[in-house]
């Protein structure tokens, strides 16, 4: 089987519908992704902070990064690129992967392929092609390549062997300590890594080592297919076509679910994924996605969605009739993800809150820490699960003097709710609770707080109300009263 | 006729594998922070979630009986027909949930989440504010009927101490329902301190 790869990159590819001068910025998480040339001109760079770079260039124009509007784009250079050679694997919008033995023979070369690959996708953008053995250094051939120029690699180990071990940092962060220690120890290129025992580097770095010393003597995982236990593709047959995003939404976590949950028995997890579609007139549409690392349930569900989400965009058939997940490129991932940590428990949570991520939108999955504060919501720094929190706004640590004591109420209004308090002498008597009145049996207070009146803030003062229907934290400001919380 | 002892304090705050407990009772009468009594010991082997449906929840209650903020996750969910189907899916994984009942909510998908969590061994436990739970959902219900604090006074002293008389009843008291009083002191553990009455 032949090795040789043909990789299309686009390294801006999130900007490729950008059409203004001004400087303009893709970021995703709190990394920028994508920049213009008058923001790169600035001194913005791929992977800096978003903070780095707001300060380098604070006229530039902030885009989220949309997966799935990237893919809808990118379906026009595959369906391009597939006129040429038909198996073409997408890794993430702007970058695909084609196996280019047998188109080869039909060109006349590697060259004329390459060639008539660009050609045809000029008009995208800057796009960066190249050929070596194997994804890993068809990318970073194609890295180094000049923009529109195909680079085509003969000798892909001598190729590797010229590279910086820093190249096993894209897209891993965590393996940072592990390129550092590389360089402490003068292991500075891949060809020096790839001299070293492989026994020895395993022994030493682990499972991280020892794929970093496979992708410096040019293992690529289709090196390594596994077989793929039988039976294990998923497939949906709908009574009805789905044209709805949301209907989408939902096959798409139904479908990985599923996938994933078979794989999982057999104790692995797929490199690869072969999406088909079948709509209500009877095309049939196909689309592989590959990964360096195996995927997990959340990325297949990405790529489900996006890829789907792509076609009907791009083509109304009348809606979905039939779905297929075919994955390959097996590794042991799922088997060791299982023993990791504190067992399936952990795991089987992690699941659960992805899922309920894609239901209910991951900004209603919140964890939460403690930081201070007087009042009992400004003690709570809510972020979302599965992202680093932010710096508290306030020091937890420090002595806040005034702080509703405890017990907390276990209810407390997102904004201060307006409440109805009558007042005899001074004091609470009665509330007024949905339709009906409580008498105040016993009440605390008022505990003053006098507010950051350099700022503009009035005092606050803050009041326990007991009634027969429960105890309740009020504040009054300005004269009016707020539910605060609720001792429930 | 053999008569069933009331539940220990241990088994009144245990949260127990595909027995689903309801907490019923307006909200100011302490049942949510019974309710996060009843998800520490999961907690301590597992993730365990909350489903908040107002969007009120406070986790500084659930820190403060027990649980480790590490430990604990939030799930806001304002949309009743997506209720059933979120619960059902963090029954699948987490250690324990405690879910938030909206208002309105179908019976036929209650009795489905409650073979759920029974088939599953799940830990669950529902807190309603309005309409119970249809009577075959929850193996045990505590409806808390009343709740009285200490140390406060008319402008003088805090919330310290409260006393809340909780109504059992389910099929975990073989259908005997009992009161039993239930102690919450400051920002210790609630505890059960006492079996009132035994009745029909």
């Amino acid at each position: 089987m032949s090795r040789r790869t043909l990789c299309v990159w686009f390294p801006d590819w999130p900007l490729a519908d950008e059409t203004s001068e001004r400087p303009v910025m893709v970021v995703a998480g709190r990394r920028v992704v994508a920049a213009t040339r008058a923001a790169r001109e600035r001194g913005v760079e791929v992977g800096m902070s978003r903070r780095e770079a707001e300060g380098l260039c604070p006229e530039a124009r902030i885009r989220p990064r949309d997966p799935g509007e990237e893919t809808r784009r990118f379906e026009a250079v595959v369906e391009l690129l597939e006129e040429v050679v038909p198996r073409v694997e997408v890794a993430e919008p702007g970058l695909a992967f084609v196996p280019v033995g047998g188109a080869v023979r039909y060109y006349g070369g590697e060259r004329q392929v390459a060639d008539v690959m660009t050609g045809k996708i000029a008009g995208f953008g800057v796009v960066h092609v190249a050929v070596a053995d194997g994804p890993f250094a068809a990318y970073w051939a194609a890295r180094t390549a000049p923009p529109g120029e195909p680079r085509v690699v003969d000798d892909t180990d001598r190729f590797l062997a010229s590279l910086d071990v820093s190249v096993l940092l894209d897209g891993r962060p965590d393996s940072e300590s592990l390129v550092a220690t590389f360089h402490w120890l003068g292991v500075t290129t891949l060809g020096r890594l790839r001299d070293l025992p492989r026994p020895a580097v395993a022994s030493r770095f682990g499972l991280r080592g020892l794929e970093a010393h496979r992708l410096s003597s040019g293992e690529d995982r289709l090196l390594n297919p596994r077989l793929i236990p039988p039976e294990v593709a998923v497939a949906f047959e709908l009574e009805d076509p789905i044209t709805s995003l949301e209907q989408i939404g939902f096959l798409a976590r139904k479908a990985a679910s599923k996938l994933i949950e078979r794989l999982r028995g057999e104790g692995v997890a797929p490199h690869q994924v072969r999406i088909e579609m079948t709509t209500a007139d009877g095309e049939v549409r196909s689309r592989v996605w590959r990964s360096l690392d195996p995927m997990t349930e959340r990325a297949v569900v990405d790529r489900v969605w996006w890829q789907l989400r792509a076609w009907l965009d791009s083509n109304d058939r009348g809606g979905i009739t039939r779905l297929v997940l075919d994955p390959s490129d097996l590794s042991d991932e799922g088997r060791q993800g299982s023993l990791l940590d504190e067992g399936s428990g952990k795991l089987a949570a992690h699941r659960a809150l992805t899922r309920a991520q894609g239901l209910v939108g991951p900004d209603r999955v919140l964890r939460a820490e403690l930081q201070g504060g007087r009042l009992p919501a400004e003690r709570v720094l809510w972020c979302r699960w599965g992202e680093e929190p932010p710096a508290p706004e306030r020091d937890p640590e420090a002595p806040w003097p005034g702080a509703t004591p405890s017990p907390a109420p276990a209810l407390v209004p997102p904004e201060p709710v307006p409440l109805e308090v009558e007042w005899e002498g001074g004091v609470p008597s009665r509330i007024r609770l949905g339709t009906r009145w409580e008498p105040v049996a016993w009440w605390s207070g008022p505990w003053r707080t006098t507010g950051r009146w350099w700022k503009g803030e009035g005092p606050v003062d803050r009041y326990q109300l007991v009634t027969s229907a429960g105890a309740f934290l009020c504040v009054v400001s300005d004269g009016r009263a707020y539910l605060a919380g609720v001792y429930d | 006729m053999s008569v069933q002892s009331a539940p220990s304090s241990r088994e009144l705050l245990r949260l127990q594998p595909g027995r689903p407990v309801e907490l019923l009772g307006p909200p100011g009468m302490g049942a949510t922070r019974l309710g996060c009594r009843m998800l520490v010991e999961p907690s301590r082997s597992a993730p365990v979630a909350v489903v908040d449906v107002r969007g009120w929840f406070s986790p500084l209650a659930a820190w403060e009986v027990g649980i480790d903020p590490d430990r604990l996750v939030v799930v806001r969910c304002p949309e009743p027909r997506m209720w059933a189907q979120l619960v059902g899916l963090l029954l699948e994984g987490m250690g324990a949930v405690m879910a938030e009942v909206p208002m309105r909510f179908r019976e036929r998908e209650a009795i489905r989440l409650a073979a759920l969590a029974r088939s599953r061994r799940a830990r669950v436990v529902f807190r309603s504010s309005g309409t119970p739970l249809p009577s075959g959902v929850p193996y045990l219900r505590l409806r808390v009927v009343g709740s009285g604090w200490e140390g406060v006074g008319r402008g003088r002293g805090l919330l310290a101490r409260r006393r809340l008389t909780v109504e059992i009843s389910g099929r975990g008291v073989g259908g005997m329902s009992r009161t039993v009083e239930v102690e919450d002191v400051e920002a210790n553990p609630v505890r059960l301190v006492s079996r009132l009455a035994v009745g029909r």
